[in-house]
């Protein structure tokens, strides 16, 4: 069985990365307010995404106001379905 | 990759992929272009269109390159927009939408461009001005499907195209035009 990736398997974490995946980059708002958590919370599991390689944080504008966009890696893409995979073989082998 | 530590049941593993796939719909779901977005797109390219042909008729380079300009301004100014309205940067949307690479787009565009020359050439001022038309028009229809094919399947067309590929249109594009000019 594939092996499941301890870095995403957060639910939160796991909501972070798919939501990232249909855009190029999003602005650190819009991902707070999709994922409905509070500034702390999600800087808190961008960091350690981040450490871990799988997303990018960079400083921009949007608007006139400073920001943060995030966007996820190759690396961060590659893991995420590979994670996926053993989600859905967790879940095929029950049923 | 760490060793298993945390494994969920199958039922949370069920759960935390359908809490994802719905948030990323909700994304997706809320992307939408600026009112007048398509249509200035569309009018950005009839206007581009309509200067080139002019421009290779009369042989007046400039005219080329203001409608080269033309596009390009708006291209920028529509992207901002769509940047502010969204919270988000899709570069599929860039390439596919607002530079044309999409199906529609690209045939709509070379049809149009190639009429609104041959129009240009033949003196036949109105068939510039519907080429110009028909041409802007397919473009903004081609840039609206693609969205509406993006938001029901993000995973596959959200995808970036490679820098290379969009650069080879342009640039194919671009070559074109120079060559067509300079048998002239």
């Amino acid at each position: 069985m594939t092996d499941l990736d301890q870095h995403i398997v957060a639910p939160a974490r796991l909501i972070l990365m798919t939501t990232l995946t249909p855009v190029t980059e999003a602005d650190f708002a819009t991902v707070r307010g999709v994922l409905d958590v509070s500034d702390s919370v999600l800087s808190k599991h961008v960091g350690a995404l981040e450490d871990a390689g799988y997303v990018k944080r960079r400083k921009g504008t949007l608007s006139g106001r400073r920001t943060t966009w995030l966007s996820l890696t190759p690396q961060g893409r590659r893991a995420l379905s590979v994670h996926v995979a053993a989600l859905r073989e967790l879940i095929s082998g029950v049923e | 990759m760490e060793n298993n530590k945390e494994v969920p049941t199958p039922e949370e593993a069920a759960a935390a992929l359908s809490e994802a796939a719905a948030a990323r719909s909700a994304l997706v779901g809320a992307i939408g272009a600026p009112s007048g977005f398509f249509v200035l797109l569309g009018a950005a390219i009839a206007v581009h269109l309509a200067a080139v042909a002019a421009g290779f008729a009369r042989g007046e380079t400039v005219l080329i390159a203001c409608g080269v300009v033309i596009f390009l301004v708006v291209a920028v100014v529509l992207l901002v927009r769509f940047r502010r309205a969204n919270g988000v940067a899709l570069g599929a949307f860039t390439s596919r939408v607002v530079l044309g690479t999409g199906a529609l787009a690209s045939v709509s565009y070379a049809a149009g461009l190639a009429l609104a020359i041959w129009a240009g050439y033949a003196g036949v001022t109105w068939l510039i001005v519907v080429a110009s038309v028909l041409g802007g028009a397919g473009y903004a229809v081609g840039g609206l499907r693609w969205l509406r094919s993006y938001r029901r399947r993000p995973e596959v067309l959200g995808q970036d195209r490679p820098a290379w590929e969009v650069l080879l249109v342009v640039a194919v594009t671009g070559l074109g035009l120079v060559l067509l000019l300079l048998q002239h």
